[in-house]
């Protein structure tokens, strides 16, 4: 089984510190608890919260001291929202490094108060993993019943009134997939199995799925028609403006480059560079307004992607001359990113510092075009 | 007693609501409007019962520069409202606004545009605050649904904020102490009753605080000078400039923030619902007709999916906690229900801005559908807008006012006949009817110096002028802004855009505009195949070089024209990938890169050996079609200062007949696209290193077997098509002269019979020996 909850930490202080990463529920515990104590609007049948606290615990609410944890669209997070009151399931799409599955989570703990319950996508996935599965052991002993069966996420969240999230779920064959359709529209499974009133497990008010889907492996175009009109799509982009990714890039490679013994902090307008270089290689560089999809590197060039490489230039920087990352070593790393899967993206990298860069103005950008000689031919 | 202000945001329902009802209850002696000062004495023009939308459309030009500026007002303009209820209510209404042409205004295409959207850390501080997307969002949410009460205190709030810690810039601080200096002479005049000011809300806490009584006033050097009456007067433009303001037709596709620029609200189609009949029916009305028109286009919209909208819909207006269904709202919700795709683009009411190419069709539907079709119509009784009186001086000055049947040849190499030219293609471009071509040039490099036009039948040919005067009030203005507007719409379409390019050129609209000449370059910088952009780059540049006919030679349009498509050229080649086989075109895109790189250096942000590098990694890129190798590797030599550092020709040429005899042809034709020149030297006698490689082939090409040279036959005949037939001739003599052979090499090269026949005679015959090979027939010595 692929329940991901045995991982679940519970409070803080009983040992979670040696949870690597506690899930969202845990982490945010005291703001769910301050939300849940103000919440006066009126809450959608089985949720935790009321849809107007939910989308506070999500994007962030700056008079009662809630963090913002999402830097994507906040019409998103309604869509979002809104949809899982319907009876229609939610699909979130885009690129690697989007930040899908922290939205998923995040939602899931706000509406569900757990996160947990969550089918991870893949080739090998069968239904069994999604539905319910057998303890053989039992089963042989005692034939089937209640206790010899094991539910998995769907079965769970269906019975207990909660989000289940199905990450990647393109990642599953699609005859997998499609198994989620009458569990989607008749909101119900049966257990053929089992006999009297145990043999049909009924959703109740509160089961909802949230699903992730990438765009790169295999994209939601084969998904069935079928499946899809149980879904409302919602695509989520990389961050829209300089600005916010900028500032989320140097806070989170402060915080890094200091766990690794850096001293100096980067250097902001070496990030700027970085930052503005992962843009435009994202937005297709080279096509003002075109729709850019051929030019587009295949190396996801997302903000986390951006945070590790900046990382990478400051750790470079400082160890091997003692000083905070250059705009060279921006491209010495880069190199690394972009020519990760193809030298195809290695050769839009060295297009992208020949051809656009000398068209930037500042000391950085000047910096970063006399260094595109570091890319290896 | 001191003036009443009303700060609104252009082109909003809820603020013209609130004008109309402040109108009634104040029953104002003056009303004071935001809106070109000199139309005051042709108020009466705006209210002779046209169809809205109309414009106030101002011109300017002097030496230095040439301005054309709109006030778009539509029924539920604020501005409209105040005109049209101040009068109704017996007020004395003025524009109190310095004229369009003011320098106040450079830069500035629509005086309705938002000022806020300039000053963007407030609302984007209230944007985060609120948690919304957009300042469009924002204002919806803070004033277009909400009831009407305290809206005028909600709007003073808001603007009191936006304006805050923005320091307005010189041309705002010009406009704000002459609209001062009105209100204050309108309150001198209106003694005891009260005088209403009308502005956009961003000026209204500057303008209460310029007006306050025993306030700041003004300094030394802003104080306007007073007309007799004691108005502040309106200033003329300078001397031997032309400047003017007309009423012209206006459209919502116009007005619309998604179709261009600087456009007040977006969705004019929408507000105009929410105007006529409230938000709640303007949602539904925007629901059904979305609805029609994707099913119109065939598009699957299911009763569930309708059912979904509506409940999406429905559960964001409650939650976003709006009274009544805002424009985002029912979009939201639709595109929640109806797209079943992951997006390429953010949906755009998300941001602000013209919408780009890879929106999902669904979208494009819903946004035509907010955006509205309505096109304003003039009352016949108004003044003719300035181009009409242009246009009919033009072509009488230059005798081109005959009637119908008359036909006209012009030689374009006569100055007045290319002026004649030009204006006649202006009229074209601009679709007003009269005027029909029937010879001339068809493309920039087509050596045809006459032109026929013939005066033809023209119904519709006045209202078609009086709609065309939207665009400018000289015929090169309009037809300026008309091929901008084309080049917009041409979108990544090269063939579209090289006939605009053309356009602009038999237009003469070199220098003219720097809209046309940005939109040009930078659609031209998003063509996505090499060929057609290498067409639109050679014709451009040979017409920057050489042109003498249409004046164009070393201009700044062309010049643009060759910048982008040079450096947008280099991008795709680098990246290029393909099938076998030569693609002339692209080959010629090389060769103008070439020409570019070597004729007008000036016009480029890359230098020549950076090129050269490029040329070389393309050479060196195993994946790149061999074609292209080849005429990188032509294009290497051609502009490396050291040609030789990169390899002997001879070798690069073993090199790849590795690969085969088909693969040779094709990496030849691209060498010798480029470089036959340099690389073969049969031009100049033998030079350094010259005929070496006709050696160098001429001994491959002899090594292969049969059926290998016949396979390679047809590309490497393509090859050496781009000699021309002299040099082909030095070639056959030099291949003659290497087996010691004496004779006419002229000869070699016209055969008596179709190649194609001699080919398929050696077929047989070879089959022929294979058979009695076979049977031991004992084959012919």
């Amino acid at each position: 089984m692929t329940v991901r909850n045995e991982t679940r930490g519970g409070a803080p202080d009983d040992g979670a510190v040696a949870v690597q990463r506690p899930p969202a529920e845990v982490r945010y515990a005291d703001e769910l608890a301050a939300l849940r104590a103000d919440d006066r609007d009126p809450r959608p049948p089985g949720w935790e919260l009321s849809l107007r606290a939910a989308r506070r615990f999500i994007v962030g609410d700056a008079g009662t001291g809630i963090g913002r944890k999402f830097v994507g669209n906040p019409s998103l997070v309604d869509r979002a929202l809104v949809t899982l009151a319907t009876s229609r399931g939610l699909m979130l799409v885009g690129e690697p490094g989007t930040a899908k599955s922290l939205l998923s989570e995040l939602i899931a703990a706000a509406v569900s108060g757990d996160s947990t319950l969550t089918v991870q996508g893949g080739a090998a996935t069968t239904e069994d993993q999604i539905k319910y599965g057998w303890n053989y052991a039992l089963l042989v002993a005692e034939g089937p019943s209640t206790r010899s069966l094991v539910p998995a996420p769907m079965l769970r969240g269906m019975a207990e009134g909660r989000l289940v999230r199905f990450e990647e779920i393109t990642r599953c064959p699609l005859e997998v997939q499609d198994s989620l359709l009458s569990l989607l529209s008749e909101r119900v499974v049966a257990v053929p199995e089992l006999t009297g009133p145990e043999g049909m497990v009924f959703a109740r008010q509160g089961f909802n799925v949230i699903a992730t889907a990438n765009t790169r492996d295999r994209g939601v175009n084969e998904m069935s028609a079928a499946l899809k009109r149980r879904f409302n799509f919602e695509t989520v982009f990389p961050i829209p403006d300089l600005d916010t990714e900028l500032a989320l890039v140097e806070a989170e490679v402060t915080t890094l480059l200091r766990r690794s013994g850096v001293e100096p902090p980067p250097d902001r307008d070496v990030l700027e560079v970085l930052v503005g270089t992962f843009r435009e290689l994202r937005a297709g560089a080279g096509d003002k307004g075109g729709a850019g999809g051929s030019d587009r590197p295949t190396a996801v060039m997302s903000t986390a992607e951006a945070v590790s490489v900046a990382h990478a230039v400051g750790v470079r920087g400082w160890f091997l001359r003692g000083e905070p990352g250059s705009a060279a070593d921006v491209v010495a790393c880069l190199a690394g990113t972009a020519a990760k899967d193809s030298p195809e993206d290695l050769a839009r990298l060295r297009r992208y510092l020949e051809q656009q860069v000398p068209r930037r103005h500042g000391p950085q950008w000047k910096a970063l075009y006399d260094a595109r000689h570091l890319l290896a031919d | 007693m001191p003036a009443v202000f009303l700060g609104v945001r252009h082109h909003s329902p809820a603020c013209a609501r609130l004008v109309e009802r402040t109108v009634e209850e104040l029953r104002p002696a003056q009303v004071l409007i935001e809106g070109p000062a000199e139309m005051n004495g042709r108020l009466d023009e705006l209210l002779l019962g046209h169809e809205l939308p109309v414009a106030v459309f101002s011109h300017y030009r002097d030496e230095r520069r040439a301005a054309t500026s709109w006030a778009p007002l539509c029924d539920y303009s604020p501005e409209w409202v105040a005109l049209r209820a101040g009068r109704a209510a017996g007020a004395e209404v003025r524009f109190i606004d310095l004229p369009a042409w003011h320098p106040a205004f450079a830069e500035r295409t629509n005086r309705y545009a938002d000022a806020e959207i300039r000053y963007a850390e407030a609302t984007e501080r209230l944007c985060r605050h609120f948690a919304v997307d957009s300042s469009d969002a924002l204002w919806d949410r803070l004033f277009e649904v909400e009831p009407d009460d305290g809206l005028a205190d909600r709007l003073d709030a808001y603007f009191a904020l936006v304006r805050g810690d923005a320091a307005a810039d010189a041309g705002d601080r010009a406009r704000e102490t002459y609209m001062a200096a009105w209100v204050r002479a309108a309150v001198g005049r209106a003694g005891n009753r009260p005088v209403l000011v009308v502005t956009g809300g961003f000026h209204q806490p500057a303008l209460r605080a310029l007006t306050e009584p025993g306030g700041e006033g003004c300094a030394q050097d802003e104080c306007w000078e007073q007309d007799e009456d004691g108005w502040p007067r309106v200033p003329a433009p300078p001397k031997g400039a032309m400047a003017g303001s007309f009423l012209v037709p206006y459209s919502f596709r116009q007005l619309d923030a998604f179709a261009g620029y600087q456009s007040g609200m977006p969705s004019p189609g929408y507000y105009q619902r929410v105007w006529d009949a409230g938000p709640e029916a303007a949602a539904d009305g925007l629901l059904r007709v979305v609805v029609e028109r994707l099913r119109a286009r065939r598009f699957p919209v299911s009763t569930a999916d309708l059912i979904a909208a509506r409940s999406l819909a429905q559960g964001l207006t409650a939650l976003r906690g709006h009274p009544s269904p805002a424009r985002i709202d029912v979009l939201d919700g639709l595109a929640g229900a109806l797209i079943t795709d992951d997006l390429d683009r953010p949906l755009p009411w998300t941001t602000r801005g013209a919408l780009t190419t890879g929106v999902h069709p669904v979208v494009v539907e819903m946004l035509a559908a907010c955006g509205g079709d309505r096109t304003g119509r003039l009352h016949p009784g108004t003044p003719a807008p300035p181009l009409v009186h242009d246009v009919a001086a033009r072509l009488a000055a230059l005798v081109l006012d005959g009637g119908t049947g008359t036909s006209y040849r012009l030689d374009l190499t006569d100055a007045t006949d290319l002026e004649r030219s030009r204006v006649l293609h202006r009229l074209r471009v601009l679709g007003i009817p009269g005027h029909g071509r029937t010879a001339g040039p068809e493309h920039g490099a087509d050596p045809v110096f006459t032109e026929r036009w013939e005066a033809q039948a023209a119904p519709g040919r006045e209202a078609a002028l009086v709609e065309a005067g939207a665009y400018g009030a000289t015929l090169a203005e309009a037809a300026a802004v008309a091929l901008a507007e084309r080049a917009r719409a041409a979108a990544a379409e090269a063939d579209d855009l090289a006939k605009t390019l053309f356009d602009a050129v038999v237009c003469g609209m070199d220098g003219f505009s720097e809209q046309l000449l940005g939109e040009l370059s930078s659609q031209v910088g998003g063509l996505r195949t090499a060929g057609p952009l290498g067409g639109i780059l050679a014709t451009a540049l040979g017409l920057w070089r050489h042109d003498r006919v249409f004046g164009m030679a070393r201009g700044p349009l062309l010049a643009s024209v060759v910048e982008g498509a040079t450096a947008r050229l280099l991008w795709l080649l680098e990246g290029a990938r393909g099938p076998a086989g030569v693609d002339r075109p692209r080959l010629r895109a090389v060769v103008a890169v070439r020409d570019t790189v070597v004729h007008a250096p000036e016009l480029l942000p890359v230098t020549r050996a950076t090129v050269a590098g490029i040329a070389r990694r393309i050479n060196d890129d195993p994946e790149a079609p061999l074609d292209l190798r080849g005429a990188a590797f032509g294009l290497h030599r051609a502009l490396a200062e050291e040609p030789d550092a990169f390899g002997d020709p001879a070798d690069a040429v073993r090199a790849v007949a590795r690969a085969g005899a088909d693969a040779l042809g094709d990496w030849l034709a691209g060498l010798f696209a480029l470089a036959r020149d340099e690389v073969t030297g049969v031009v100049g006698e033998d030079g350094p290193g010259g005929g070496s490689l006709i050696d160098v082939l001429d001994g491959l090409i002899r090594a292969l077997p049969d059926d290998e040279f016949l396979a390679g036959l047809p590309a490497l005949r393509q090859a050496f098509a781009f000699f021309p037939p002299r040099e082909r001739e030095r070639i056959a003599g030099r291949l003659l002269e290497r087996r010691g052979v004496r004779g006419s090499s002229r000869s070699l090269l016209r055969t008596t019979a179709d190649p194609l026949l001699i080919a398929g005679a050696r077929t047989l015959e070879e089959s022929v020996s294979r058979l009695l090979a076979r049977y031991d027939l004992g084959a012919t010595p």
